[in-house]
């Protein structure tokens, strides 16, 4: 059966599909999708240093599966004479271009904005024989960080989904920063976050469970808790439950002044978050960009909220699409403790000071 | 498997298709109709390479069909931008291998949905103007610059190949090859390294680099310090000497197979031949595998290609699909004849529809020589070596030439049946003509076992029962007693209607050659006359 499992930070979602390919038969043909190349370099080299060789398993970007697999075998059914020669990253057809000319640019290479759909109506075209092809080279494909999947990606998925493949989806919506193709009208209503209601309704169909693995091996529960709360509890996330063992003498949530900011970063040697390069110029700390600190494990974070994340940790509202997302994604890279440089006093939080016993 | 090979404009083929056997296909020919060519198209498009070269470093401009490049010149003449000759060759698979699958997609010539390899030989853009300026200079030679061209090899998904795919395995066994100082040939030598998987081919590598560098530690040593002693007053940094570690002192290059403890080189060219076809189709099974043999029948005698045959034919179709080039009829009446492959220009024949029964009444009488019925465009079938000499001077006497000069081949049956002979030149849609001594049977009841493979282009001669059985009472009874004595320079004591059935060849031949009128039984006659 398909299944999606939908991890929280710190789940181990790219150590389970490393596991799975380690403990499969030998002779099932295993493809590993990724879609960030980062993404894919540390599939790749995780799953070698697993002791998985040879080429029954194998490790692919989502652009080039689209392109190898479903655009290059059989444009020519849907654009006759056409042979595509690569892929044009940035290019832009323009909005009211029509027929090829809109998929692919004078060299032939297609363009990324519109990769996804060209796929999609290529394997159309083939009659079914894009998918049968993929039938007959592999049993079995993963898919990792599928909430950065959206419009047309979606329906490839389902064409998958429906064929004779076992297809495993591992991601973590509410770390949905990054997106295929955010101008695509298609599936918009499943932008984001939202992907999960996409998945109940594939599940709806019969063509995937949906399986929530709340465990995060990462943060400590309060940590945890506090990731939970970020996301309107309606939308169904299983609470988050930390399996963490590791303990610290610096734990919690914490509040730190702007003027002992620099002294924290220091003596915590906590990673700095914001939410974009524009906000805490005043400060001169090293932050990185929420959106960059994805995948990253670190025992301290300190964030320089917006004012957005600030009303959160004042009344507990929950927060909403990429905002929630960052703020999820920020919270979740630390393992022990968690602050946020205000000069608020914030419920549930504690004040941090110049370490007292050293006076 | 390969289910179907198109050749455009390679040498001999200008539009040349065939859906091969999917176990054994046995190709014939004449001299000079591509069956080595064939062999060569389907290893250049399943390895890339041709001798063991990679087809862009071996492009030659005899390589574009001469007719193709003909026509393009006169064509150039007229309109200068008229497209270039090109070479197209594509191989369609039938496997449902997941690595074949691979090389699925609708990129060839059919559009077809079908795993496929293809090879193709095009004007390359980077040298356009060079070759508009090759082109335009009036002193050229009519032949085709090949600088100027490519060859692209790719896969039915349209992604260029750059070494062969390793679900499609080929063996090439060509047992004309001379025998060579390297000691085994490029084609041998693969076949020898693809018995080894990867990482066993690493770990002997790794050996055989290890024992080389310890005769540089070793044994070179002690010269390695006379040639220092010696050379410091020539040069300022010492000199010494290494084993070689480059590739060309690969393991391969120092590693010959051996036969009873003699070097493959030194066996046989027979031995040699025969252990080729047995290495080539011994290997682990492999999807899609090809095995290539030229003209297994060279070098090798009656027995021993007896055995090949048997091995051949025991191991093809399992998972290899073969392809034999021939000359000789052994090899065909052996590996079956509906299996044959006859080449003649751009469309080649094919036998199908043959009897099953047929095909093992050949197999069983494999030393008759079926490949002249085959190759012949118009024969004469009869029934013996007498008949034959008879037919051809009826046939001196009405055209004043031999039948052969017309290109029609008079056979002797040599006691296989007409029906068979004539079922296969049926199937081979052959013009023929066939004489036959009646032996006391009505012509009708001859004819009418024979119906269905008699038509206007095949007909059946038979002497009418009423002139005699046989051909000689047939002749005596043309000719008269007295005047076939003096034809055969009998004496007059002789009588001819007993001397000629106990004499049939050597009276045939006195009638051959001799100067005197011979008048020809009529069913004889006709059949000359089939001719005019």
């Amino acid at each position: 059966m398909n299944r999606v499992i939908l991890a929280v930070a710190g789940g181990r979602k790219t150590q389970s599909i490393v596991d799975d390919c380690k403990s499969c038969p030998e002779d099932r043909r295993i493809l590993v999708l990724g879609y960030t190349i980062a993404s894919q370099n540390e599939l790749a080299t995780r799953i070698r240093a697993a002791g998985v060789y040879g080429h029954r398993v194998e490790v692919m970007g989502w652009f080039a599966f689209l392109l190898q697999h479903l655009v290059r075998p059989y444009l020519p059914l849907l654009y006759e004479g056409r042979r595509l020669t690569g892929l044009n990253f940035e290019g832009d057809p323009g909005r009211y271009t029509k027929g090829a000319e809109r998929f692919l640019d004078s060299d032939d290479r297609a363009y990324m904005l519109h990769l996804a759909k060209l796929a999609h109506d290529v394997a159309t075209a083939s009659n079914g024989s894009a998918i049968n092809r993929l039938e007959h080279i592999y049993d079995e494909i993963y898919i990792d960080e599928v909430q950065d999947l959206g419009g047309w990606d979606l329906d490839i998925i389902e064409l998958l989904l429906r064929a004779r493949l076992k297809i495993t989806m591992v991601g973590d919506m509410r770390q949905a920063l990054l997106s295929t193709n955010i101008r695509d009208p298609k599936n918009a209503q499943y932008r984001k976050e939202k992907i999960f209601d996409w998945f109940r309704l594939m599940e709806r169909r019969n063509l995937l469970e949906i399986e929530q693995a709340p465990t995060t091996y990462r943060s400590n529960q309060i940590i945890a808790t506090l990731s939970d709360s970020i996301f309107d509890p309606s939308l169904g996330y299983a609470p988050t439950v930390s399996a963490s063992t590791e303990t610290h003498k610096h734990t919690g949530l914490f509040t730190v002044r702007e003027s002992d900011a620099i002294e924290y970063a220091r003596s915590q040697e906590a990673l700095c978050l914001r939410h974009s390069k524009a906000v805490a110029k005043h400060l001169d700390l090293p932050f990185i960009t929420f959106g960059v600190a994805k995948g990253r494990t670190v025992d301290h974070v300190l964030i320089y909220p917006t004012a957005r994340i600030l009303q959160f940790l004042a009344d507990g509202a929950p927060l909403e699409g990429l905002a929630a997302c960052a703020l999820y994604v920020g919270v979740t890279r630390a393992k022990h403790s968690v602050a946020f440089i205000t000069d608020q006093q914030l419920p549930n939080l504690t004040v941090w000071s110049r370490v007292p016993d050293r006076r | 498997m390969i289910t179907k090979v198109i050749i455009q404009g390679y040498r001999k083929f200008r539009s040349f298709s065939i859906a091969p056997d999917a176990a054994t296909n046995i190709i014939v020919g004449d001299n000079e109709t591509g069956k080595s060519t064939l062999l060569e198209a389907i290893t250049l498009a399943l390895s890339g390479k041709i001798d063991g070269r990679w087809a862009n470093e071996e492009l030659n401009p005899y390589w574009f069909n001469a007719e193709d490049v003909r026509d393009y010149l006169a064509a150039y003449a007229k309109d200068s931008q008229t497209p270039a000759p090109s070479i197209r060759i594509e191989l369609y698979f039938d496997s449902e291998d997941p690595d074949v699958q691979r090389m699925r997609g609708v990129h060839n010539s059919l559009g077809l949905d079908c795993p496929g390899a293809r090879l193709e030989v095009v004007r390359n853009p980077d040298y356009d103007e060079e070759f508009a300026a090759y082109m335009a200079d009036p002193d050229r030679p009519d032949v085709m610059p090949t600088e100027y061209f490519e060859a692209v090899w790719k896969d039915f998904n349209d992604m260029p190949l750059s070494r062969r795919p390793a679900a499609l395995g080929v063996s090439v066994i060509d047992s004309r090859t001379i025998r060579s100082k390297a000691g085994v040939d490029y084609h041998t030598r693969e076949i020898l390294s693809s018995f080894l998987e990867p990482k066993e081919r690493a770990a002997i590598s790794v050996a055989h680099r290890k024992s080389r560098h310890e005769m540089t530690t070793s044994a070179l040593n002690g010269l390695n310090e006379k040639v220092r002693d010696g050379s410091e007053a020539l040069h300022d940094a010492p000199l010494g000497l290494t084993m070689d570690q480059s590739a060309r002192a690969s393991w391969e290059a120092g590693v010959v197979p051996q036969v009873e403890n003699i070097p493959f080189a030194m066996a046989g060219q027979g031995q040699q031949a025969s252990i080729k076809v047995a290495l080539a189709m011994k290997r682990r099974a492999e999807s899609a595998r090809t095995v290539l043999i030229e003209e297994p029948e060279t070098h090798l005698a009656y027995s021993r290609l007896h055995k090949l045959i048997d091995r051949v034919e025991t191991l093809a179709g399992e998972s290899q699909q073969l392809f034999v080039t021939t000359h000789s009829s052994f090899v065909l009446n052996r590996l079956g004849l509906d299996k044959l492959i006859c080449l003649h220009g751009d469309t080649p024949s094919r036998i199908t529809d043959l009897d099953e029964s047929t095909v093992t009444y050949f197999k069983h009488l494999s030393g008759y020589d079926t490949l002249r019925l085959v190759l012949a465009t118009r024969l004469v079938l009869v029934e013996g070596p007498s008949d034959e000499m008879i037919f051809k001077r009826a046939y001196v006497d009405r055209f004043h030439r031999y039948p052969e000069a017309d290109g029609i081949d008079v056979i002797s049956m040599n006691g296989i049946t007409f029906k068979r002979a004539l079922e296969l030149c049926t199937r081979l849609d052959r013009d023929v003509v066939a004489l036959q001594d009646n032996d006391g049977t009505p012509v009708a009841d001859i004819l009418a076992e024979l119906t269905e493979y008699l038509s206007a282009s095949r007909k059946m001669f038979v002497g009418d029962p009423a002139l005699g059985k046989t051909l000689e009472p047939q002749l005596i009874k043309a000719n008269g007693v007295d005047h076939m004595r003096t034809v055969l320079g009998l004496r007059t004591q002789d009588n001819p209607d007993t001397w000629m059935p106990n004499h049939k060849t050597e009276g045939a031949l006195r009638i051959l050659e001799s100067p005197k009128t011979v008048v020809m039984p009529d069913y004889i006659k006709q059949a000359v006359e089939h001719f005019a």
